[in-house]
């Protein structure tokens, strides 16, 4: 047949009848069911966890997912969640944005997650924040630092479902800075990610530092790109400014080629103070082990000598019998998040988002990491992370941190409002 | 016969997906937009590429365009959706009438190359401009509008509404594609894949019209965008990386290259399987391209293009 398949007429018609199937489905409410919120928990209590178990930081997803793993084998072991078991789904984030909103939106709507965690990126965690209100569940962000998640997102504006363990960026910025001031260095500069994790950090420790520090020069700044494999381009820049310190919150085994390829080109015999927020990683200091130059500053969003407690001593043992590893921070922050759902649940007796938010919000809860409490306003952990300096223990086969400051997170951590003065350290109360 | 069947398969496509959208979760739901916004974005490339025979490896920035056009209108300008799809599609056709403007002099392996280049060049844009495109972390938390028509507005914040919005801005696109298909401007790029010097010499503008399928396949993709963006609420530059670019190539590689409803039926095929691989395996990838392998290998002229010479065949049995 020569004649075209559909006459123009054919398709006005069926445009006309989409276009009225549109308007119908738009204005036709499907029915809504009718759960009134039942008081007893019913099913197993699901959880569903993106980490990155890809590339070449798909050492942190392994860390993570042992964490996870111990949790639910504990909780269940010992009777569930309110007699319930406790299930965990892990999937790769890839650390891309695009990735970690698909895998909510698997989790929550085929899966049926009651709750959500982990997230290792920034970038991750600002995208999935709207998908996750929008799909009404508690997301427990494990890993992802940026302080925007917590002050833009659910203080400003109210996306009330996210919540996050570990430390924010302002242990890598703040503390950092706290640290910095009692140091002799008064020029400073920076090997940093180029993505919102580099920037803000970095942003944060020369904001803070120049109040504590009147005088202190930022000289030179590299900006790498994640996925960088060849660091000497930065590490030359940096070298070429002379700086008395460094501060670096590169992490993972981008971490690990840096400080590999610094040693090579002497970095660390003429700048004498170098800041390392997340160089107490269990991946970087064991993938380093001898190679990890002493008297560098590190810290983490937990690290496993820290606290000095039966609890946290008791865990670290579990953890090393069971999986033959040292616990890294994102192994904590996940064991210690299936532990914070187990409590917020059996306070509200329900499963449900709503009652979940408010049994967490001002929660506290008892880690290895230590006391921590769940700001109410925007949702964040209040706990101490250490600041170290590296050191051979001839009891471990890896560098730890010697030397150790605390600076409580009352001092380092953003107040809310968050804006205005008064919210950013140095605080006077 | 023929024309009552394809009358009869489109309207029976259109009421699958209204039902879809009246009576499936939302996951169905998230997972069949995906499918329609793979669908225009692949739909618009095979003008280029199935039909006037150049093969792009640069869409994804026309699609990132969109994607970024629509989010930054949103957040400085206004959200009516009208209004940021249409930003995001025209911002789209402007770049690609200046990036087309340079390609469309070569043909085959070098055209492929400079829409690579051009391609990779608004990534990086994208990717070191950070005070206005977010750097490597992109734009999130853009929030969906009402469509505002004067003396209603339709809600299209939830997925169950916006799925609508997505259908039919999904019929308006086959149904423009189809009438440019049929037009004569269809039929001379359709001359041009054939034989470009005949054509030339019929008296026709070989660069002009090649420019012209550029636009209109890069518009498609930024239209794409736009919806892919106001679905996730979410861009990065990664949406314009080279990568992404293979997308459309490999699905109307998969449904049959010079057939209508091939870029759609790979789409189904590309994002279907994908999500059910991914559910027994973390490396999908690996038993993915196995599976287009098998596809490309074994179905001449893509699943459409090979089922339709079967039932030809099956058909014209005495």
């Amino acid at each position: 047949m020569d004649k075209p398949g559909i006459t123009r007429r054919d398709f006005v018609k069926m445009g006309l009848l989409t276009a009225a199937a549109s308007a119908l489905g738009s204005g036709v409410m499907k029915p809504v069911g009718l759960w009134a919120a039942a008081p007893k928990i019913k099913g197993p209590i699901k959880v569903g966890y993106q980490a990155v178990l890809s590339g070449t930081l798909a050492g942190y997803g392994e860390f993570h997912k042992m964490g996870a793993i111990m949790a639910m084998e504990e909780i269940n072991a010992a009777g569930g969640i309110a007699g319930n078991k406790l299930e965990v789904e892990i999937r790769d984030s890839t650390l891309a944005a695009p990735a970690s909103i698909q895998n909510v939106r698997y989790f929550v709507d085929s899966w049926e997650a009651d709750l959500l965690a982990g997230v290792d990126s920034s970038g991750q965690a600002l995208a999935v924040a709207p998908v996750v209100g929008q799909l009404d569940r508690v997301l427990m962000v494990t890993h992802a630092a940026t302080e925007r998640l917590t002050e833009e997102e659910v203080f400003k504006k109210g996306i009330k479902q996210v919540f996050r363990i570990c430390t924010p960026t302002y242990q890598d910025g703040n503390a950092a800075a706290f640290v910095a001031k009692d140091l002799p260095a008064t020029t400073w500069a920076t090997i940093n990610p180029k993505y919102e994790y580099g920037f803000t950090t970095w942003k944060m420790f020369q904001e803070t530092l120049g109040k504590l520090k009147p005088g202190v020069k930022f000289v030179a700044d590299s900006w790498a790109p994640f996925g960088t494999t060849d660091f000497r381009p930065h590490i030359n820049t940096i070298m070429d400014a002379k700086p008395e310190g460094l501060y670096s919150v590169v992490w993972a085994g981008e971490l690990i080629t840096m400080i590999k390829q610094a040693k090579q080109a002497g970095l660390f015999d003429t700048i004498k103070h170098v800041l390392l927020p997340v160089g107490a990683a269990m991946d970087v200091l064991e993938g380093l082990g001898p190679d990890m130059p002493d008297n560098l500053w590190i810290s983490g969003r937990y690290f496993f000598l820290y606290p000095d407690t039966a609890k946290n001593k008791e865990w670290v043992a579990a953890f090393k019998k069971r999986w033959n590893h040292y616990p890294a921070y994102v192994s904590e922050t996940a064991y210690s998040t299936m532990y914070a759902f187990k409590k917020a649940i059996e306070t509200a007796g329900s499963k449900e988002t709503a009652p979940v938010i408010q049994a967490l919000e001002g929660m506290e809860l008892d880690s290895p990491a230590g006391h921590r409490v769940f700001r109410k306003e925007d949702h964040q952990a209040m706990y101490e992370v250490p600041w170290g300096l590296t050191a051979t223990d001839p009891k471990y086969p890896f560098k730890i941190m010697g030397k150790q400051i605390v600076i409580p997170a009352k001092e380092c951590f953003n107040r809310p409002p968050f804006e205005g003065p008064g919210t950013t350290p140095p605080f006077k109360s | 016969m023929n024309r009552y069947r394809t009358y009869i398969a489109a309207v029976l496509v259109l009421c699958v997906l209204v039902g879809i959208g009246l009576f499936s979760s939302r996951f169905v739901l998230y997972l069949t937009m995906r499918v329609m916004i793979l669908s225009i974005f692949a739909m618009g490339y095979n003008i280029l590429f199935g039909r006037t025979g150049l093969l792009s490896f640069g869409h994804a920035a026309f699609y990132a365009v969109g994607a970024y056009g629509t989010a930054l209108c949103s957040m400085h300008l206004h959200t009516h959706p009208l209004l940021v799809i249409l930003a995001g599609a025209a911002a789209a056709a402007l770049f690609a009438v200046i990036i087309g403007f340079f390609c469309v002099r070569h043909t085959e392996i070098y055209f492929a190359m400079l829409t690579l280049a051009f391609g990779m060049l608004v990534f990086s844009l994208m990717w070191n401009w950070r005070t206005v495109t977010g750097g490597d972390d992109g734009l999130s938390g853009i929030v969906r509008g009402s469509i505002s028509l004067g003396f209603f507005a339709i809600p299209i914040m939830k997925d169950s509404q916006y799925y609508f919005f997505v259908l039919f801005c999904f019929a308006v696109s086959v149904l423009l594609i189809h009438r440019i298909y049929q037009s004569p401007f269809g039929l001379i790029l359709a001359g041009i894949r054939e034989n470009h010097i005949r054509t030339e010499f019929a008296g026709l503008g070989v660069k002009r019209y090649r420019l012209a399928a550029f636009v209109v396949s890069g518009t498609f993709a930024g239209l794409a965008g736009s919806l892919g963006l106001l679905l996730e609420s979410n861009v990065t530059p990664f949406a314009a990386h080279w990568s992404h670019s293979a997308e459309p190539v490999l699905v109307s590689l998969m449904g049959g290259l010079e057939t209508f409803s091939g870029p759609i039926v790979g789409s189904v095929l590309f994002v279907v399987l994908r999500e059910l691989i991914e559910r027994f395996t973390h490396n999908w990838m690996l038993w993915f391209g196995l599976i287009l392998l098998a596809i490309i290998m074994g179905f001449r002229g893509g699943v459409v293009g090979a089922t339709s010479v079967l039932l030809k065949r099956f058909s014209e049995r005495p």
